[in-house]
């Protein structure tokens, strides 16, 4: 018992023991700068409210202290690779009023190390078609908007990023907080250069424009100044076109393109402001959407037709709804695997669409050319729609096909492209300098497409236009 | 805007362009009111509500903007297409039968007022009275305030560098006390007096169909039949 009663009174000494130790002033690790009070725990080890100035502040603040100094530095591999902030630099950025930590989220750990780095995407959403195309999702935003010219494929990920080393292997200073002059093209050609390392085509190329929507999720943009003149002409083709129908009497009413104007529209309203428009809605879905008077025709021309129409129907489909979800939610995963190309879905519809207009095609224009079925009157305007179409996929694939072979995909995913992926084996084992051939390839089918695109108001195409019209307009006649 | 037959019996009253910008700018300022209002009282409870349906207070915020520039963009679709009447239709923009207030305007409120108090007959009224007029009026000038502050509003940054800092609050407050007058007007004013009198009770359709009947016009417009009177000559403006 009387041992049992030490262990209280032992307690008591030992506390009294530790009490001056205890009211001892606070030790900083790091000592405060000279004629500055003493630190306290909370002074680094507490998270300023970074939305508002005065945490931004402190928060730089505290950074900086260390970061300011010429002796901020560590050690890779021997090479002593300064870690200072450049604040001449840093004060004319965009970011001269962002708190360190919002980018840098993962460095206020023990040990001092970011594992990921600047993260950009937490505040801005990713580029769309119109900056960029999808080649560079797989690109950090660093590789070009940060000043270091050097960059590097990480084989692992397929990712490009920030080469942490130079051309000579010799590690360099990463903590450039200047902003990148993207008004120059000098950014593209870290990747955009002969003998590059990274699978970039050596050729800078234009982002989709607006007339690539048909087939390719695209911007509302004109894109190659040919495109734009492609478009021009298009939009020729269908004024004339508009004008031709109104050189009729509309309504029963002559008079100047005012009036009808006026009077056409009026009875347009008329129409879709009536039980007349469910006459018009059935005619869009069973003879415009599906064809149902080909069918009635004749099944195998109905077969061929659709084979191209509802094709491309889909893949217009899939590129306005991959707009849209852009559009809407930059950010999302959703909108990251439709822009993905690369992604196991978009790559096995677009691939499985893109074979079934080319055997459409095929079909079409063997019924034409070989077999020579009754009702077949083979035009020639017939048969450049056919071969200008057949042309497109085929340079499209050809196109894609290098593209996985450029971009160094690796197999396992590049496989969903089911016919780009053997054709890029054929392509890798032909030898050819691929990153050369592919802006010209890329420029061919985009060529033919313009052409394609330019051709449809004034060829056979046109019935893409005056069908749906006479359809609707035959009905509203009954 | 000269008065033509669609049917017989029936007059062009508004133009198809005319009925379209209606459509827009009505389903637009609706979804404006209801989405603003919500935007700026976020914390009531159906602010909330509304704001969850449309995907969270940025989902509230880009609705606006969109029915914003579609609201706009169909003002301005009828200001260009005014130079189009003006410069290529030959049409005039004065005198009766056109949206200018003019003295007659200011006499028939004050005659209207009086056959409310039972001190005179009903004004005779041209193509449009003096309170659609009002009606034309307040949608056209107050979208442009809606306009201009709301532009600040969305783009603070551009407009602080060269307007002091506290423009962006008195853009604001204009922005909310003008949507207050709109809603107030047209949310409540126009409608009662556009569809509840007895001449066009339960509905006028006109604005919708385009159309006036003869009848209608001889009641509610007898200036403007005495003009387009059929075979009595062309139609005036």
């Amino acid at each position: 018992m009387k041992k049992l009663a030490l262990i209280p009174i032992l307690a008591a000494a030992l506390i009294l023991a530790a009490l001056p130790a205890l009211a001892a002033p606070v030790v900083a690790m790091d000592p405060a700068p000279d004629g500055q009070p003493a630190r306290n725990c909370l002074d680094c080890h507490h998270l300023p409210n970074l939305a508002s100035n005065e945490g931004v502040v402190a928060n730089q603040q505290l950074c900086l202290e260390c970061h300011l100094k010429e002796s901020c530095s560590r050690e890779v591999k021997g090479t002593k690779v300064p870690l200072v902030v450049n604040m001449d630099l840093f004060a004319t950025s965009r970011h001269r009023w962002v708190a360190c930590l919002q980018c840098h989220g993962d460095v206020a750990t023990s040990p001092h190390k970011s594992k990921v780095g600047a993260q950009c995407l937490s505040c801005h959403p990713i580029h769309g078609e119109a900056e960029v195309h999808s080649p560079h999702l797989s690109v950090d935003c660093a590789a070009c908007h940060h000043k270091s010219p050097f960059v590097e494929l990480d084989k692992k990920t397929g990712q490009v990023k920030l080469a942490h080393v130079n051309l000579e292997g010799k590690p360099i200073p990463l903590t450039e907080h200047g902003p990148t002059d993207l008004k120059q093209d000098q950014h593209c050609l870290r990747c955009h250069v002969t003998d590059n390392k990274v699978g970039a085509p050596e050729m800078v190329l234009p982002a989709k424009g607006m007339i690539c929507f048909p087939c390719h999720t695209a911007s509302f943009s004109i894109g190659s100044w040919w495109f734009g003149l492609a478009l021009l002409i298009f939009l020729i083709g269908v004024v004339s076109g508009g004008l031709f129908y109104m050189r009729g009497r509309v309504a029963g009413v002559e008079g100047s393109l005012h009036d009808k104007v006026s009077r056409g529209s009026d009875q347009l309203w008329k129409a879709v402001f009536s039980r007349q428009s469910w006459e018009l809605v059935k005619v869009l879905w069973f003879d415009v959407l599906w064809q149902r008077r080909v069918l009635k025709q004749s099944v195998r021309r109905w077969f061929f037709h659709s084979l191209i129409y509802l094709s491309i129907l889909a893949r217009m489909g899939l590129a306005l709804f991959t707009w849209l979800v852009y559009e809407l939610w930059p950010s999302s995963d959703l909108a990251m695997a439709l822009m993905n190309k690369n992604q196991g879905f978009v790559a096995v519809t677009n691939d499985l669409l893109g074979l079934l207009i080319l055997v459409g095609v095929v079909l079409a224009a063997l019924q034409r050319w070989v077999f020579k079925g009754e009702q077949v009157v083979a035009e020639w305007q017939d048969n450049l729609a056919l071969i200008i179409l057949g042309l497109m996929i085929v340079l499209g694939f050809v196109a894609e096909g290098a593209r996985l072979v450029v971009s160094q995909v690796p197999h396992g995913v590049a496989v969903y492209s089911f016919v780009a992926y053997p054709l890029s084996r054929l392509l890798a084992a032909t030898g050819i300098d691929w990153p050369a051939v592919y802006g010209w390839l890329w420029y061919a089918h985009g060529l033919v497409a313009a052409l394609f695109v330019a051709y449809l108001p004034f060829g056979k195409m046109r019935h893409m236009f005056t069908a749906p019209l006479s359809l609707i307009i035959n009905r509203r006649l009954q | 805007m000269s008065e033509r037959e669609l049917e017989k019996g029936q007059v062009e009253r508004f133009s198809v362009l005319n009925r379209l910008l209606h459509v827009l700018v009505m389903v637009g300022f609706l979804g404006l009111g209801i989405t603003g209002f919500s935007l700026f009282f976020g914390g009531a409870w159906w602010a909330r509500a509304i704001a969850w349906c449309l995907g969270g207070a940025a989902g509230l915020a880009w609705t606006h903007r969109f029915l914003a520039v579609m609201t706009y963009a169909a003002v301005m679709a009828h200001l260009i297409w005014l130079l189009y009447y003006k410069l290529v239709l030959k049409g005039r923009l004065t005198g009766p039968g056109t949206m200018f207030p003019g003295w007659t305007d200011v006499k028939n409120v004050f005659a209207h007022l009086g056959w409310a108090l039972d001190k005179g007959p009903m004004p005779r009224f041209d193509r449009f009275t003096w309170w659609e007029k009002m009606d034309y009026w307040a949608v056209l000038l107050g979208m442009h305030t809606m306009g201009i502050t709301g532009l600040v509003l969305w783009f603070p940054e551009w407009f602080t560098q060269w307007l002091p800092g506290y423009f962006i609050n008195l853009a604001l407050l204009l922005h909310l006390f003008e949507a207050i007058i709109a809603v107030a007007i047209k949310f409540v004013v126009h409608p009662i007096v556009a569809h509840l009198r007895p001449e066009v009770w339960p509905a006028d359709t006109s604005i919708f169909t385009g159309r006036m009947s003869h009848q209608r016009i001889q009641q509610g417009h007898p200036a403007l039949w005495e003009r387009i009177k059929p075979g009595e000559g062309e139609a005036g403006s």
